[in-house]
């Protein structure tokens, strides 16, 4: 029995979370574009989550495209299919690793952080203040993180997966010798841009996810300084857990679409 | 210094019936309360009487159940949200906390509201108000300096300058000494009246520190149960042999 209202309280806890989300983001939607613009905080936004992400999408690009293709060669010497390596390895890389992995670091990196600094101004009454003062805190620090969020996003996938690609190459040259210019042949003979768009335009919904989670998680903190901790941590799992689900049903469609 | 009100000024703010719960917890139950312009009014109460709820319903961080709230001739509750904006450039709030923004220095916080409101104007010289700001609450050469390098009393100082910095008409001060060590407090209460003097503000304090109340009082309004218990002057209320009253006092 009591099992039984443990599980109830908790489906209950998850679809009123689920649709407070979604209200959350529907504001987003509705008063996110419209004026005035707070240009100057969305490019500082933009700085702070896209530029200073850079080091460790890097690192993890590199790190991700060195082991897919270290762990992939073996599989392919069995069939002695080893020269398609850096097709294989690049299509993985560019369709699925890269975009995932780094949605991921993100998550960890910036929706942490949003949640813990939206989080932090709400339990010391800055959000009040800022409401006090005319300004709108949602359009101020929520509009601007998302959209920041969103549009970084793609452009981190886009440079790890150069990253990741680069470090394939050295990966392929491990147990052998492949030329430069045959690898990035081999790999830009089999990526077409069916390949490319698909990841990209997933990854702005990445993006979104992890900028409207973190702002949500932030913006509803109650509790003090333990709920701040709170909203960075359910900031960091939630949204992962919707880019995996975003993931699949990117799958599907671009499935559904016929573009894979 | 002392406390110089204004006789037979015209109500600045008026309160009528003003209910707010919270679920089961009834924290309003029909507060009633008139401003005259120039006045300090100390709204004094236990912790969780629902003083906060009170000041915050009247610059709508919280929206009551019930009652009206007129604030320099509009009826706030009816406002929508841009004009309510321009209303809240006219009525000064410090933050029980000071809430100033941790990711700015000193000096962009002050220019963080203004910036808002005289974006329309052509020029204006808004490291000149910064200035001027703090040196009205006495902190200048503080512009670079970030709010955690701050001791609490120079927070609330700065809080008080960043509302000053729009020329407010109405303050709201939301327990300003709480948190101050007695001399620290003194120099808030002080700051309170010179502001109430230099910027000709209306003001409704909340606070249950009684040296607070007995140096910035015109008038004291005693909140018990959600309502206007009492209300007079400090020394008035300080005769009182009402029991509720009265244990503010002893």
């Amino acid at each position: 029995m009591a099992l039984s209202n443990s599980i109830n309280r908790s489906v209950k806890e998850f679809f009123l979370e689920a649709g407070a989300l979604s209200r959350f983001a529907g504001r987003f939607l509705k008063t996110g574009f419209k004026p005035p613009y707070e240009f100057q905080e969305m490019m500082r936004q933009c700085y702070e989550i896209g530029y200073r992400s850079i080091p460790l999408v890097s690192f993890t690009a590199f790190i991700m495209g060195l082991v897919i293709t270290i762990q992939s060669h073996p599989a392919l010497e069995v069939f002695g299919a080893e020269s398609w390596l850096p097709s294989i390895v690049s299509v993985s890389l560019v369709r699925e690793i890269t975009p995932v992995i780094t949605a991921l670091i993100c998550a960890g990196k910036v929706g942490s952080s949003i949640g813990a600094e939206i989080g932090s101004m709400k339990v010391t009454e800055q959000i009040d203040a800022m409401e006090v003062s005319g300004t709108n805190p949602f359009k101020y620090l929520v509009a601007t993180r998302v959209l920041a969020t969103t549009l970084m996003l793609p452009l981190l996938v886009v440079f790890g997966d150069g990253i990741a690609l680069y470090a394939g190459y050295l990966g392929v040259n491990i147990r052998g010798v492949t030329s430069a210019h045959l690898y990035w042949t081999q790999v830009f003979n089999k990526l077409t841009f069916g390949d490319v768009l698909p990841s990209v335009i997933k990854s702005v919904f990445f993006g979104f996810v992890i900028g409207i989670v973190g702002s949500f998680k932030g913006y509803t903190t109650t509790s003090g300084t333990e709920g701040v901790g709170r909203a960075a941590n359910a900031s960091v799992v939630i949204s992962s857990f919707i880019v995996f689900i975003v993931d699949l049903l990117a799958a599907q469609i671009s499935d559904l679409m016929n573009i894979l | 210094m002392t406390v110089s009100g204004p006789e037979n000024a015209a109500p600045i703010l008026t309160i009528r019936n003003l209910k707010k719960s919270f679920g089961e917890n009834t924290v309003l139950t029909g507060f009633n309360l008139t401003v005259n312009k120039g006045e300090n009014v100390v709204v004094l109460g236990r912790s969780g009487t629902g003083k906060s709820v009170l000041i915050k319903c009247i610059v709508r961080l919280i929206d009551p159940d019930d009652g009206e709230i007129n604030v320099l001739g509009k009826e706030i509750l009816k406002l929508d949200p841009e004009p309510l904006d321009v209303m809240r450039a006219r009525i000064g709030f410090l933050f029980q906390s000071s809430a100033l923004y941790d990711s700015m220095t000193v000096e962009e916080n002050l220019e963080f509201p203004l910036r808002r409101h005289l974006r329309k104007h052509i020029k204006y010289d808004v490291e000149k108000l910064v200035k001027d700001a703090l040196e009205s609450v006495r902190l200048d050469g503080t512009q670079k300096m970030s709010p955690a390098e701050l001791s609490g009393g120079m927070r609330k100082r700065i809080g008080i300058a960043r509302t000053l910095i729009l020329n407010p008409e109405v303050m709201l001060y939301d327990e300003p000494t709480t948190g101050l060590d007695p001399i620290t407090a003194r120099e808030i209460n002080h700051l309170m009246l010179e502001v109430q003097e230099k910027f000709k503000t209306t003001s409704i304090i909340i606070s249950h520190d009684m040296n607070c109340v007995r140096m910035t009082a015109n008038r004291v309004v005693v909140l018990i149960e959600g309502k206007c218990y009492a209300e007079g002057s400090y020394d008035d209320l300080k005769k009182s042999q009402d029991k509720h009253v009265k244990q503010f006092f002893d």
